[in-house]
């Protein structure tokens, strides 16, 4: 699943990279304030200096070669999310919002599945193939929405009159909740549905009979 | 005498400006009295939105309550974001300018006052049509503070609220163009003979970059609204993928540039705090000048990045050019930490307020780093994450800046100090209140919470971290009643402050507080300014006669005919 696998990778560098940065930061903080009571107890003043040139410049550039490898690393993840050439899916799903559910489209297919987006009970349900790529065409049938699938970090915006795309391997079977991340008016708070995963026999079985 | 000079014209004694009626002051053209009707009308409504901000935080608390309905709850997270956003914040950031550029820079008055009293009441009456809309049938907007259409059209969105939205936002955004042209002029062009560009403060420096984005940036947002006007009207003509997008990327170009215009000018405040309570010279100015300058230019290039879960971005592009930001930002905190060390520090309200900024703000630009990473900002985009991101930029940071500000100057334009007992409470209530609620925001976003959720099952997980962010919300509630509080007991007991009661550095400090009606005059000359520090300079030469707190606190000016600037008619001669 690149999403998440370029997600866990990128957010773990960055995160120990943050942490890293905040602990100096503080740690010069809370020692600037000691050494104002050290240099309080021995009566001395402020210091006069104003700049230090060379270490700004040192300094400046280590963030600048900081900057450049987090940026490389930046191209490198969202490569594996949205590569040149996708991997040939096998199957394509158009996923439509609209105020306030989801619409499933298996394209080539008869079958097109949607739900009550109320509670969590009669949720829509997307079947996917388990280990295969998907590709989700999404878009909406009025005003902005947008597919987010938490557990697998992906998101895509719908919009009216236009497709997005992008193709998804989930790589093992069960039933996750994804949710509407797009301000689309009053009942956005309800506009969740099921992402469910199933062996390959199954889901021709779903292709041909509409449901599991 | 190399140094160019001006004859600044001096009042007459006829101006009447210094009555303290209420018409003078509405109809002012004193940059200070501009400046504090701002930051007077921005505190009302940071309360107000405020108290909407309270009351969502109790809706949330618990799973499936019902304190405000589906349509109510957006309709008070609209105005929460955007009355915080466009009617709080910037008028903050610049209203302090209008306060204080001409101060600093050793102006008698500013540039073109009419022209910022219009921008003042442009703002006002921005805020008020706002307001107005809840009163209307049908309610005020409901369509958050991007306001994006076709949801913000007719056809979606019936009602008076959301066309009073567009009225609101585009008056406030032009007063705010208007507002900061003067102050920009001011700085480029009024500044007193000596006062180079490399000898205004810290703060002026934040002021010119944060104007020069107001009027590159705010156009693009009343070219926004005259799409979302026409949309209301007729959306037809307006419909499409094309203008969706369109939409977008002019109120990202206005809504990106604006996130800097409400940091950099509490960057100025917190600088100017450090400086004053180290007693040190800001350390790396050159540095944090140029660095500046290098983010409000790269500001007006990343507004893509709210764009990368579109699908229709150049999300490597917007990438690159976000993370670049974190150079010249890192930049600025050399300048605090240089600032800091070696520093003899004086723990005042407007210190503590100004050191919590550090680490606070650098929370909310750590994590903006992370998420100017596409592949992370598939996942968290539009989710709790994002709002913990930028409260803790907006009010862990912006809002800690104001206040270290807010402390700092108060007795400059007021005379009177603030009580300081009060004031550290206040900090502390207020560190305590922002973190508690602040915090589990990321958790939340990163477990999959979306924003602009009215209400949550109970089985979906958010309920414990979202109770826990309520708490902190009514500590921060409290933190602002301990303010209001030393407000009311400061203005009671008027304890006098004198021209420079925290031994500050720059030129509003050599004027009495507060200010006489043109700033400077014969009692309170401009003096020479050879550096940022002027006052720290003519300290450090003569240490013993200037102990500031010797001099009389309310000399009022009794300049009488046309004089010229003080101090400045032996070089005219």
């Amino acid at each position: 699943m690149p999403f998440e696998s370029a997600f866990s990778q990128l957010f773990t560098q960055d995160t120990i990279i943050a942490w890293v940065v905040f602990c100096l930061v503080v740690l010069v903080l809370t020692g600037s304030m000691g050494y104002s009571w050290y240099r309080g107890r021995r009566g001395q003043g402020p210091l006069k200096a104003v700049k230090a040139t060379r270490l700004e410049l040192g300094y400046s550039g280590a963030l600048v070669g900081m900057a450049i490898f987090l940026v490389i690393s930046s191209f490198s993840a969202n490569a594996k999310d949205y590569p040149g050439t996708a991997p040939k899916p096998a199957m394509a799903v158009a996923v439509s919002g609209f105020q306030w559910c989801w619409r499933f489209h298996y394209e080539g297919t008869p079958v097109t599945a949607t739900g009550q987006c109320q509670g969590l009970r009669n949720l829509p349900v997307l079947v996917v193939p388990v280990g295969e790529p998907v590709r989700l065409d999404v878009t909406s049938a009025d005003v902005l929405h947008a597919v987010w699938m938490p557990q697998w970090r992906f998101k895509l915006y719908a919009y009216p009159g236009h497709v997005s795309s992008a193709t998804l391997t989930i790589p093992r079977t069960g039933k996750w909740i994804s949710r509407c991340a797009q301000l689309c008016g009053l009942n956005h708070y309800e506009m969740w549905f099921w992402l469910e995963a199933v062996p390959r026999a199954e889901f021709a079985s779903y292709l041909k009979t509409g449901r599991l | 005498m190399t140094a160019p000079t001006r004859v600044i014209p001096y009042p007459s004694p006829a101006d009447k400006e210094d009555r303290a009626g209420l018409p003078q002051w509405l109809l002012t053209t004193d940059h200070k009295r501009i400046g504090i009707l701002t930051i007077a009308a921005a505190l009302f409504l940071f309360v107000l939105n405020g108290a909407l901000a309270l009351t969502m935080r109790a809706q949330l608390a618990q799973p499936n309550q019902d304190i405000l309905s589906p349509q109510q709850y957006l309709q008070f997270m609209t105005e929460h974001g955007t009355g915080m956003i466009a009617l709080t914040i910037t008028p903050f950031a610049i209203g302090l300018g209008v306060y204080l550029v001409p101060l600093q820079v050793g102006a008698p008055r500013i540039a073109a006052p009419r022209v910022t009293l219009l921008g003042y009441w442009l703002y006002v009456f921005g805020s008020l049509s706002l307001i107005w809309g809840f009163v209307t049938p049908r309610s005020g907007a409901q369509d958050g503070w991007w306001g994006f259409n076709p949801l913000s059209y007719g056809d979606y969105t019936g009602g008076y609220g959301m066309s009073l939205w567009i009225a609101g936002v585009f008056l406030a955004a032009c007063g705010m163009i208007l507002m900061s042209t003067t102050v920009l002029w001011t700085a480029l062009r009024m500044r007193a003979p000596h006062v180079t560009l490399m000898r205004v403060p810290v703060f002026t420096w934040t002021e010119i970059v944060t104007t020069l984005m107001v009027v590159a940036g705010f156009p693009a947002l009343l070219l926004a609204q005259l799409i979302n006007a026409v949309g209301r009207i007729d959306p037809a003509l307006v419909s499409g993928n094309g203008w969706d997008i369109l939409y977008e990327e002019l109120f990202w170009f206005y809504g990106h540039p604006v996130v800097y215009v409400m940091f950099f000018p509490f960057v100025g405040c917190v600088a100017e705090s450090l400086a004053t309570f180290t007693g040190r010279r800001f350390f790396g100015y050159n540095g944090t000048v140029l660095s500046l300058l290098l983010f409000a230019a790269g500001s007006m290039a990343v507004w893509g990045h709210h764009l990368f879960a579109s699908g229709q971005e150049v999300n490597d592009y917007f990438s690159l050019t976000s993370i670049m930001l974190s150079v010249p930002a890192g930049i600025e905190y050399f300048g605090f930490l240089g600032t800091l060390w070696g520093g003899r520090f004086r723990y005042t309200t407007s210190m503590l307020f100004a050191l919590t900024f550090i680490p606070q703000f650098l929370i909310g630009g750590l994590t903006g780093i992370l998420i100017a990473n596409p592949a992370i900002d598939y996942h968290v985009n539009n989710s709790y994450f994002i709002l913990g991101h930028f409260h803790y930029t907006l009010f862990a940071g912006s809002v800690f800046g104001f206040f270290a500000g807010f402390y700092l100057w108060f007795p400059k334009a007021t005379g009177i100090m603030l009580n300081e007992r009060l004031g550290k409470l206040h900090w502390l209530i207020m560190t305590v209140g922002a973190n508690v609620t602040f915090i589990p925001w990321f958790i939340l976003g990163y477990d999959g919470m979306p924003r602009w959720m009215a209400t949550y099952p109970a089985g979906a997980g958010f309920t414990t971290l979202s109770l826990i962010s309520s708490i902190g919300a009514g500590i921060i509630g409290i933190s602002i009643f301990v303010f209001a509080l030393n407000l009311y007991e400061s203005a009671r007991a008027k304890v006098p402050a004198g021209p420079n009661p925290w031994l500050a550095h720059t030129l509003e400090w050599a004027t009495s507080s507060p200010p006489p009606r043109f700033n400077f005059n014969l009692t309170h000359p401009v003096p020479r300014v050879h550096s940022y520090a002027p006052l720290l300079d003519a300290r450090e030469q003569a240490p013993r006669e200037q102990a500031p707190r010797e001099q009389a606190p309310r000399e009022q000016a009794a300049a009488s005919g046309r004089a010229e600037v003080a101090g400045r008619a032996g070089e005219e001669a």
